[in-house]
């Protein structure tokens, strides 16, 4: 028996898989490839052979340990109550271990080592703001609204001048929580330029872009200074939904939940209740909320496997498709930047997150 | 093994992107819902009958054994190489070819999925009635390989009911097409229905033709619990032959809801036995009729309390527990083994009878739930298989169960199937001349056994 970490800490949950194959319902990256060795039953499988001493872990192994988006639809549906995600994150952190990390991250590691985000982008864009000024929120951006999406992140900094909101941007650095879905550790120095820099603006809100960013502030414990100095860290999502528009639309909308923010943190009707307020059309997709399918971008899958995780995306934006919307709208830069790159000329609908689209019918740009 | 030259031989078939030897794809191959597991050599994807029959040709002449595997969700093992060779995976087959309402028929790939057949046939009110518990993953070929069946049997029937017809490529690698688009038919030998429950022995199927039925519009529900398992089995017996079929009547019995209780808050009643019943029709006063009359046959036979529930919200109330079940089996230990016992609908208090003093006799809890509208029963042991005394006292207590039910005329399994978990067991149901007859069959179909061998028993 082996004696790697994830059996060691997940040992029950690894073997109470009883391989009935009901993920195959739920696993957005079986459904693409029909592949059941990336099914979360074939991660499970895998796994247990390792830990039975019958299969070794290493490189062989990427293919299906990286090939997870940790989107979390198998375990929310999963009889037996396996976290699948948890687990296939441990592993990772056994390969790493063992040197046996997919070398995207490796790279992505090294990266964090020298730049401040995850891109290794020297020049941040100034979105024609102040930063580091004394406020009651501080607004963090995250790496993909500051480097590869930044219409999204002007629009939303207008939105929140708009209705005036007292904030402030920070010299931000990559929150770097994301090394800990592949196998590798956040980075204490770049979590402590963030606190320090959060705390430094007498901020007691920390409004993120990014659901990922939110978690990683709410729960990794290099970020728990954050807490005991009162800030409160919420997500734009939860903060526009006290907020009120002016505006609204006969425009058909319709919502795709990123996993981060809905099974993840169990966030899935004050998006809504933002949306209605400006936009009553709105149409849900054929898999929403707790069943949602995942864009195909998370735990590093966009990285490591390019082309699978737009051909998800595709999968997904096929449901926006038969909705009839005419807006697909979401609450991670992440989606967006993925939902974006896969959609296809012939799709006439737009993409926006959440406070885009607002901000647009503010500025009259949707009619 | 199968030789490099037989490996170059299949990529050329089905092409380099559908033909695997990588190591996760033979370990995700190795086993389905059961607990065996065997690795294959090698696994290929098909997408056409035609690469189907080449294949299948191409083992003939080189001897190696072929799997064809659907889903996966076996619990008996009927998916597991057991002696390796190719597993062959149907699921990219999955096309609904064409559905006919005017013909009341659908015609269906292997890996079309029982759920997608569903969503598709909802619109226009019809369904395909044998419901699988893993129909949300289950394949339609594997269905019918399986002859699967489902919580309605009792007034719905099998997989077996619903066969019209099929295109099977038989071991010699001819394609068979057998039956066809006509409900009705006495015309030669039943050669589609040999095929149905086959498990993959005799050939593979590669196109299915399902009859389909309305779907009932309303639905009412009843639960019932009861002081004593013979209380329940008799109220089964007289619903039974009351003139009411219910479209669903389950059972739960005490170590069932002993083990509800302990792992989840639905509080129920510790009694000796649950029944849960619906009734369908397409009026409300239809389905209400019915339920009523299984009320008072419930309330006839000592009842302790019944519930009855007429709108979907209260009736997913009543059901909650019972399908809870898999959920609570599944977390009591590592391993969980799931038996498909089926008796005559008037032995099913008796059995369940045996089962407990089964369990108390190897000190097992086997917490049981069933669809006793057809005697089909589901006492599940949940043991730790890295525990070599467990693992065999489980068995040891499955094989006398067995014998048990198969000696006052029961059957082994009543909708799993017999693949690996049963095969040792054939003997107990099947005499020597059926054992023959099955035999003689597979050579008759598959004289170099190349197809899933090592399950049926038909080999010894």
């Amino acid at each position: 028996m082996s004696e790697y970490q994830f059996s060691e800490k997940y040992r029950d949950q690894l073997l109470r898989c009883s391989s009935c194959g009901f993920c195959r319902a739920s696993c957005p990256v079986f459904n693409l490839t029909q592949r059941p060795a990336l099914n979360a039953r074939g991660k499970m499988l895998v796994l247990q052979e390792v830990f039975e001493g019958n299969l070794p872990l290493d490189e062989e192994l990427h293919e299906t340990l990286f090939q997870c988006t940790t989107c979390a639809n198998c375990s929310t549906h999963c009889p037996s109550g396996v976290e699948v995600p948890t687990i296939i994150k441990e592993a990772r952190r056994d390969l790493a271990q063992a040197g046996a990390c997919h070398p995207t991250f490796i790279g992505m590691d090294q990266v964090l080592d020298k730049y401040s985000n995850i891109y290794g982008e020297d020049e941040p864009e100034d979105f024609e703001r102040e930063r580091n000024q004394e406020a009651e929120n501080v607004f963090f951006i995250g790496c993909v609204g500051q480097y590869r999406d930044e219409e999204p992140t002007e629009a939303t900094l207008d939105l929140l001048d708009h209705l005036e909101v007292d904030f402030t941007l920070i010299d931000e650095v990559c929150c770097s929580g994301v090394l800990e879905d592949v196998g590798l550790s956040l980075k204490e120095p770049l979590a402590q330029t963030n606190i320090e820099r959060i705390l430094a603006t007498g901020a007691k809100r920390l409004i993120t872009a990014c659901p990922y960013c939110m978690r990683t502030f709410q729960n990794h414990p290099a970020y728990a200074p954050l807490k005991e100095a009162g800030v409160e860290v919420v997500h734009i999502s939860q903060f526009l939904k006290d907020q009120d528009f002016g505006v609204t639309t006969d425009l058909k909308v319709t919502y795709h939940d990123p996993c981060d923010l809905g099974r993840h943190c169990g966030i899935y009707e004050e998006p809504r209740e933002t949306i209605k307020k400006v936009a009553p059309n709105l149409l849900e997709l054929a898999a929403n909320r707790e069943a949602a399918n995942c864009c195909g971008a998370g735990g590093g899958v966009r990285g490591a496997f390019a082309a699978n995780s737009i051909a998800m995306a595709r999968r997904r934006l096929e449901e926006v498709e038969a909705s009839g919307a005419d807006i697909l709208l979401t609450e991670c830069n992440s989606c967006v930047h993925n939902l974006g790159n896969a959609k296809l000329r012939s799709q006439k609908f737009q993409i926006f997150t959440t406070p885009q689209f607002i901000h647009a019918l503010v500025e009259g740009d949707l009619d | 093994m199968i030789t490099q030259n037989v490996k170059d031989a299949l990529k050329e078939i089905v092409g380099e992107e559908n033909y695997s030897d990588h190591v996760i794809d033979l370990v995700a191959f190795a086993t389905d819902a059961s607990e065996h597991k065997q690795r294959p050599d090698c696994a290929v994807w098909v997408t056409s009958t035609e690469q189907v029959k080449a294949i299948i040709k191409l083992a003939n002449q080189e001897r190696f054994p072929v799997v064809p595997r659907g889903a996966g969700t076996s619990l008996a093992g009927l998916a597991v190489p057991a002696e390796g060779g190719l597993v062959m995976d149907l699921g990219r087959m999955n096309k609904i070819i064409k559905i006919s309402l005017d013909d009341r028929l659908v015609v269906v790939q292997p890996g079309v999925v029982y759920a997608d057949l569903d969503k598709k046939l909802a619109p226009d009110g019809f369904f395909f009635p044998p419901d699988p518990a893993s129909g949300m993953v289950a394949t339609l070929g594997g269905n019918v390989a399986t002859n699967a069946g489902g919580i309605r049997g009792a007034k719905y029937g099998t997989t077996r009911d619903y066969v019209l017809g099929l295109e099977v490529v038989l071991p010699n690698g001819e394609v068979l097409r057998a039956g066809g688009q006509n409900i009705k038919s006495s015309s030669g030998y039943d050669l589609a229905r040999i095929f149905v429950g086959s498990e993959g022995t005799l050939g593979v199927i590669t196109e299915i033709i399902l009859k389909i039925n309305p779907k009932p519009t309303e639905t009412a529900t009843a639960m019932a619990t009861f002081p004593t398992l013979a209380d329940a089995g008799r109220a089964v017996t007289q619903i039974m032959r009351s003139g009411i079929l219910p479209s669903v009547l389950e059972v739960m019995d005490r170590l069932a809801i002993k083990a509800i209780n302990e792992n989840t808050d639905l509080g129920l009643p510790e009694v000796e036995a649950v029944l849960l019943a619906e009734t369908d029709g397409f009026t409300a006063e239809e389905a209400s009729f019915q339920i009523q009359k299984i009320i008072d046959l419930f309330k006839a036979n000592n009842a302790s309390s019944v519930e009855m529930a007429t709108d979907p919200a209260e009736a997913a109330a009543l059901w909650a527990a019972r399908k809870s079940v898999y959920s609570v089996l599944t977390r009591l230990n590592n391993t969980v083994v799931v038996e498909d016992l089926a008796v005559p609908l008037s032995k099913v208090a008796d059995t369940l009878k045996i089962i407990e003093e089964v369990g108390e006799k190897y000190g097992l809890q086997m917490p049981t739930v069933g669809h006793v509208g057809d005697g089909n029963l589901h006492p599940g042991v949940a043991f730790d298989r890295y525990d070599e005394k467990q693992r065999e006292t489980a068995h040891a207590a499955a094989a006398e169960l067995l014998g048990r039910v198969a000696g006052m005329g029961g059957t082994l399994t009543g909708e799993h199937g017999i693949g690996l978990a049963k095969a040792p067991h054939m003997h107990l149901e099947h005499d020597p001349v059926s054992m023959e007859t099955m035999r003689s069959l597979k050579k008759l179909f598959d004289p170099h056994n190349i197809l899933n061998p090592g399950k049926m028993a038909l080999e010894a």
